[in-house]
C-alpha cells in the first residue's frame, strides 16, 4: 500500500514538475546571455542580464503587436460579453422549443477548422477593403468570443436559484431588471470566469490573425512567433523573452479561470 | 503609438520632384515611417543606430524594419506584395527578382535612385543578379558564390590535403567523421526551400551537366539529377545533427562550434568563421574554390522599392533615397569597421586599405578564384520560387528517408513543372 | 406570465444574427471560391467547376494530409484521456485537499499557455544540441537526439506537446468529477475486498460514462485546432509526415503558392467532413 503511495504521488509531483518547468526554464534563459545558453550542459548558475528583455520590448514590432493584441482580444471580448452574456440569459430562463438547436448551433461553430474559416475571410477582407485591420480581426474574433461567452453563460445562469428570481419577482420587478440587478450579479463569478476564458482564447490565437493581417494589425502571438523564427545567429535568449511576455497576461487569469472550474463542479456535487 | 502605425505619409514636393527625379535626394522632404520588410542582416541593424542621420539627410522620415527568417521573408514578401501591400521596401534576392519584377510588385530602382550614390561602384556580381529584363531592381545588401571551408588543423591531424576535386572531398568527408568525437564531416542543408536545401543541392546538379528548362519543356528530369540527388543524399550521411532539417544558420552555426570538418558553403560563412566573436574555431579555418566539377552559387539579396505601398512618385522616390543611403558607401565602411565581412558589396570597399588590413590577401585571392566558377544554378523564371520550393519539399522527403525513390520525386516534380507553365500561360 | 415578455427576443435576436452572418458568409463564399480558379495574386479568376476538388484527390500530399490529420486526433485524444484519468485518479486516492486545490492551479498552467509559447518552450527543450529534454540523452550515449527531424518520431514529439496541454488539464476535470461521485458505492466495493484499482475500473469510470464521453467529443474537437504547434515546431516537415489538413491547406492557399480556390476546396471539404463527423457524435452522446 505504501508502495504504491509513493509511486502514486511520484507520478503527481513529476507531472506537476513537468507542468511548471518548461516555463520556469524558458523564463530562466530568458535572462541569459546567448553563451550562456548555447552550451553543451544546461547551466543554472550564470549572472543573469536584463538585455534581452530590454530588446523585446524596445522594438516597435512588439509595442505595436502588444496593442493589437489588446485592441482585438479587448474589443471582441467586450462585443462578446455584452451579447452574449443576455443571449445565455435568455436560453437559460426562457427555454423555448428552439433552445436546444440554438445551443447545438453554437457549440457548432467550434467544430468549424479554424482554417476553413480564415481562407474566405481573408478573401473577403481583401475584398472589401478590410485586410490586415483591427477592425476586421475584432469583427472575426467576436465569433469566437460570442459563441464561448454563450456557451459557458448558459450553466452560470441556471444554476442561479429560480427562488430568488421568482422572489423578486413578486417584489415587483420586470424581466429586464431581474437580469440586470438579480441574475448577473449572482452568477457574476462564473461570468467572469467565463469571460476570462474567452479572452485567453483570442489573446493566444494564432492562425486566423497570421491569415488576416501581414503588418499594421499583427497581433503579439504573431510578433512573437516571427521572433521565435528569426533562424540567423538564434538569439536564444531574445526568443525566450518575447515568449514570456506572450504568456504573461493569460496566466495571470489563471486564478479566475480556476474559480470557473470550481464553481462549474461545486454546484453539481450539492 | 500612433507614430509607429502612421502609414508612410511622404508629403514631398511633389512638383519639384516631377521636373527633376534625379536631384530627389536634395528635394525631398519625406515624412512618416517607410517600412521595411526584411530578413535578419547585421548590416540592417547597424542602420538602426543611425536612424538620425537619415532622418536629417530625408528631412524627417523614419524607418521601421520587420525581420523574418529567410523562408518566411520570401513568403511574406510575396503575400504582402500580391495582397495589399504595406511595405515601403522589400528585400528581395536573385531568386525572386524576376517574379516582382514581372508582376509589377517592384519599381525600377535607377528611376529613383540618387546618381551620387554611385550605383557602378557595387560588384559586377552582385550588378548581374540584381538586374532583370535590362533594368536594375534592388541595390545589393550581400551576395556571392561559394567557398569550400576547412579546419585545418583536423584535416593535418589526419594527413589529408585539402580537397580540389569532389571525389577527394567525399574521401576526406568519410575519414574525417568521427561522430564519437563530435566531429562531423560536413553539414550540408536539409530544410525545404529553393533557397535552403534545393540551393545546396543544385551545384551538384548543374556540375554534373544538369538543366533546367528549354524554353517551356522542362529537362531537368535527367541523369544528372539522379546522379546529383544520389551524391547529396550519400554526403548526407557524415552531415552534423540537426541540419537534416536545417538551412543556413544550422550549417554555419555546426561548423563556427567547431563540430564539422568541412563544407561548401555561400561565401558569408568564411568572414563569420574568421571572427572570434561569431566562432570558436577562428584560427583553424582554410579556404578554397569548390572542389570540380561543382558550380558556385552566384546570389544576392537586396533592397527594391515596393510600388503599391508607395503609390506616387513622391513616395517611390522616399523609398528609393533611403535604399540609396542604407547601401551607401558610408554605410558600408560602417559594416567594414564592425567587422561585417559578408555584408559587404561595395568594389570601393572590398579593394580598400582596410579591407585588406583585416582580411588579408587569401581572402581577397579566394574570392577572386571562386568568381571564376560561380554560376546562375537555379531557373531563371518568376515561377522558379513555385518549383524550387516543391523540390525542396521531396529532397526534404528523400532525406528525411520517409521517400527513397529518386526517379520517382524527380518525376512528381516534372508533373507539377508542367502543370505550373500550363497554370502561369 | 413570464412567457409574454419580449426579452427572449430581444436578448437573442442581435447575438444569433451576429453569429450567423459571421458562420454563413465565410462559409458560402468558400463553397463559391472553391470553384473558381483565384488566385492571391491574381484576383481575378473563373469558374472552373469540381476541377478543385477532382485535382484534390490526385494530390499526394492530400491524401497524406488526411492521414496526418486522423493519425493526430487518434493519438492525440487517446492519450489525453488516457493520462487525465490517470492523473485525475491519482489525485483522488493520494493528494489531501490542499494539495488537490494547489495541483489544480499547476495543472492549468499548460492549457493556458499561448500555444505558439508552448510550441516554442517545447522545440527549444527538443533542441538536439542545447535542449535540456535531450541532454540526459545526450549526456549518456554521447549522440545527439533529433526527435523533430526524425520522420519516425516528429508527428508523436508534436502530439506529446499537446497531450501535456490538454492530459493535464483534463486530469483536473477527471478529479472534479470524481469528487462528484457519492461515496456509497467505493464503500461497499472495498467491504467485497475489491482492489483499489478495480473499484476505479469497475466502478468509479462506469458511473462517469457520460461526462467522459462528453470530454473525449471537446478534445476531439480542440484536435482540430493542431496548426499552432506544427506551424512552430516543424511546419510540416520532415518531408510532410507532420503535414495536417489545416498546415497544408495554409500553405497552399497563403504562404506556398497562394491557391486560394484550391485550399478553399479542401477548407469546404473539412468543414463538411467535421460538421457531419461531430453533429452525428453528437446527437448520439446527448440523446
Amino acid at each position: 500500500m505504501s508502495l504504491s503511495r509513493f509511486l502514486g504521488k511520484s507520478v503527481l509531483y513529476l507531472a506537476a514538475f513537468s507542468a511548471v518547468f518548461p516555463m520556469v526554464w524558458t523564463a530562466i534563459n530568458a535572462f541569459k546571455n546567448r553563451v550562456d545558453i548555447v552550451t553543451p550542459t544546461p547551466l543554472f548558475i550564470f549572472t543573469p542580464t536584463l538585455d534581452n528583455f530590454a530588446y523585446v520590448l524596445g522594438r516597435d514590432s512588439v509595442a505595436a503587436g502588444l496593442v493589437n493584441s489588446v485592441i482585438a482580444a479587448g474589443g471582441s471580448v467586450l462585443i462578446g460579453a455584452l451579447l452574449g452574456l443576455p443571449a445565455a440569459y435568455a436560453i437559460a430562463r426562457y427555454p423555448n422549443r428552439w433552445s436546444a438547436d440554438i445551443q447545438f448551433f453554437v457549440l457548432s461553430l467550434r467544430f468549424l477548422p479554424p482554417v476553413a474559416v480564415a481562407i474566405p475571410l481573408m478573401v473577403i477582407w481583401l475584398d472589401l477593403g478590410f485586410y490586415d485591420t483591427r477592425l476586421s480581426l475584432i469583427v472575426t474574433y467576436t465569433l469566437l468570443t460570442l459563441a464561448t461567452v454563450i456557451w459557458l453563460g448558459v450553466p452560470a445562469f441556471a444554476r442561479v436559484p429560480k427562488e430568488v428570481e421568482e422572489a423578486a419577482r413578486v417584489d415587483g420587478y420586470g424581466p429586464y431588471a431581474v437580469f440586470f440587478l438579480i441574475a448577473l450579479p449572482i452568477a457574476s463569478r462564473s461570468l467572469i470566469g467565463a469571460v476570462a476564458f474567452a479572452f485567453v482564447l483570442v489573446w493566444n490565437e494564432f492562425l486566423i490573425a497570421l491569415m488576416l493581417t501581414t503588418s499594421d494589425a499583427k497581433t503579439l502571438p504573431i510578433v512573437a512567433s516571427e521572433l521565435t523564427q528569426l533562424g540567423r545567429d538564434v538569439p536564444w535568449g531574445i526568443l525566450n523573452a518575447s515568449v514570456v511576455l506572450l504568456s504573461i497576461p493569460p496566466l495571470l487569469l489563471i486564478g479566475i479561470l480556476s474559480g470557473l472550474l470550481n464553481n462549474a463542479f461545486r454546484r453539481k456535487s450539492n | 503609438m500612433t507614430s509607429v502605425k502612421t502609414l508612410v505619409s511622404s508629403i514631398a514636393y511633389a512638383c519639384l520632384l516631377a521636373s527633376s527625379v534625379s536631384s530627389v535626394a536634395l528635394a525631398a522632404e519625406c515624412s512618416g515611417t517607410i517600412r521595411v520588410l526584411a530578413q535578419p542582416r547585421d548590416g540592417l541593424t547597424l542602420l538602426e543606430s543611425h536612424k538620425d542621420e537619415f532622418a536629417k539627410l530625408s528631412g524627417g522620415a523614419s524607418f521601421e524594419i520587420d525581420y523574418l527568417n529567410e523562408n518566411d521573408r520570401r513568403a511574406k514578401t510575396k503575400a504582402d506584395a500580391s495582397t495589399i501591400g504595406k511595405y515601403n521596401v522589400y528585400y528581395i534576392d536573385e531568386a525572386n527578382v524576376a517574379l516582382f519584377a514581372s508582376a509589377g510588385w517592384v519599381a525600377p530602382l535607377m528611376d529613383y535612385y540618387p546618381a551620387e550614390y554611385d550605383y557602378a561602384d557595387f560588384d559586377p556580381g552582385r550588378q548581374k543578379v540584381a538586374t532583370y529584363d535590362g533594368k536594375v531592381w534592388f541595390a545589393p545588401l550581400t551576395g556571392g558564390g561559394d567557398l569550400l571551408v576547412y579546419r585545418k588543423d583536423l584535416l593535418e591531424a589526419a594527413g589529408v590535403k585539402p580537397p580540389t576535386t569532389l571525389d577527394e572531398m567525399k574521401e576526406a568527408v568519410k575519414k574525417l567523421h568521427q561522430p564519437d568525437k563530435g566531429i562531423y564531416g560536413i553539414a550540408l542543408r536539409g530544410q525545404r526551400g529553393s533557397g535552403a536545401n534545393v540551393w545546396r543541392w543544385m551545384p551538384y546538379f548543374k556540375g554534373f551537366g544538369g538543366e533546367w528548362f528549354d524554353g517551356n519543356e522542362p529537362k531537368f528530369n535527367s541523369e544528372a539529377a539522379v546522379k546529383a540527388t544520389e551524391t547529396y543524399l550519400e554526403l548526407f550521411k557524415y552531415s552534423a545533427p540537426g541540419t537534416q532539417t536545417g538551412g543556413w544558420d544550422e550549417s554555419v552555426g555546426a561548423f563556427t562550434s567547431g563540430q564539422v570538418a568541412m563544407l561548401v558553403e555561400s561565401t558569408p560563412l568564411v568572414g563569420m568563421a574568421i571572427d572570434p566573436k561569431s566562432s570558436q574555431v577562428a584560427g583553424k579555418v582554410g579556404y578554397l574554390p569548390p572542389p570540380t566539377p561543382l558550380t558556385g552559387g552566384g546570389y544576392g539579396h537586396g533592397l527594391a522599392i515596393g510600388t503599391k505601398a508607395n503609390a506616387d512618385d513622391a513616395s517611390k522616390a522616399c523609398a528609393g533615397l533611403f535604399i540609396a543611403w542604407a547601401t551607401s558607401k558610408e554605410n558600408e565602411q560602417r559594416r567594414l569597421e564592425a567587422n561585417q565581412f559578408s555584408e559587404l558589396n561595395r568594389t570601393s570597399i572590398m579593394t580598400s586599405d582596410t579591407f585588406a588590413k583585416l582580411y588579408g590577401p587569401d581572402l581577397g585571392q579566394a574570392l577572386a578564384d571562386t568568381g571564376k566558377v560561380t554560376a546562375v544554378n537555379f531557373w531563371q523564371s518568376p515561377l522558379w520560387p513555385d518549383l524550387g520550393d516543391r523540390w525542396g519539399i521531396i529532397l526534404e522527403e528523400l532525406i528525411a528517408g520517409s521517400r527513397t525513390d529518386i526517379k520517382d520525386g524527380l518525376n512528381e516534380l516534372e508533373g507539377f513543372a508542367k502543370e505550373l507553365v500550363a497554370r502561369s500561360q | 406570465m413570464t412567457s409574454r415578455t419580449r426579452l427572449p427576443a430581444v436578448f437573442l435576436a442581435p447575438p444569433l444574427l451576429i453569429l450567423a452572418v459571421l458562420a454563413f458568409v465565410p462559409t458560402a463564399y468558400a463553397i463559391y471560391i472553391s470553384f473558381r480558379n483565384r488566385e492571391l495574386s491574381r484576383p481575378d479568376g473563373s469558374f472552373v467547376g469540381l476541377a478543385n476538388y477532382i485535382d484534390l484527390f490526385s494530390d499526394r500530399r492530400f491524401v497524406n494530409a488526411i492521414g496526418v490529420s486522423l493519425t493526430w486526433e487518434l493519438v492525440t485524444v487517446t492519450l489525453t484521456l488516457l493520462v487525465a484519468i490517470v492523473l485525475g485518479i491519482l489525485m483522488f486516492e493520494f493528494a489531501s485537499a490542499r494539495q488537490r486545490a494547489v495541483l489544480t492551479l499547476i495543472f492549468l498552467v499548460p492549457v493556458i499557455l499561448p500555444r505558439v509559447s508552448a510550441a516554442f518552450v517545447w522545440k527549444f527543450a527538443f533542441h538536439p544540441l542545447y535542449g535540456i529534454v535531450t541532454y540526459p540523452y545526450k549526456a549518456i550515449t554521447g549522440q545527439p537526439l533529433d526527435l523533430l527531424s526524425n520522420p519516425a518520431t516528429a508527428l508523436m514529439t508534436v502530439a506529446l506537446v499537446d497531450v501535456w496541454q490538454w492530459g493535464l488539464f483534463f486530469g483536473v476535470i477527471v478529479l472534479k468529477l470524481l469528487e462528484t461521485l457519492p461515496p456509497q458505492p467505493f464503500e461497499a466495493a472495498r467491504l467485497d475486498h475489491a482492489r483499489p484499482w478495480e473499484v476505479y475500473l469497475y466502478v468509479a469510470l462506469p458511473m462517469l460514462k457520460a461526462p467522459l464521453i462528453s470530454l473525449t467529443f471537446i478534445k476531439m474537437i480542440e484536435s482540430l485546432r493542431a496548426f499552432d504547434l506544427i506551424y512552430v515546431m516543424t511546419r510540416g516537415g520532415p518531408g510532410i509526415v507532420t503535414e495536417t489538413l489545416d498546415m497544408y491547406a495554409f500553405s497552399q492557399g497563403f504562404i506556398e503558392s497562394g491557391r486560394i480556390s484550391y485550399a478553399s476546396s479542401m477548407a469546404v471539404l473539412m468543414m463538411v467532413a467535421t460538421t457531419v463527423i461531430f453533429t452525428v457524435i453528437w446527437k448520439r452522446v446527448k440523446p
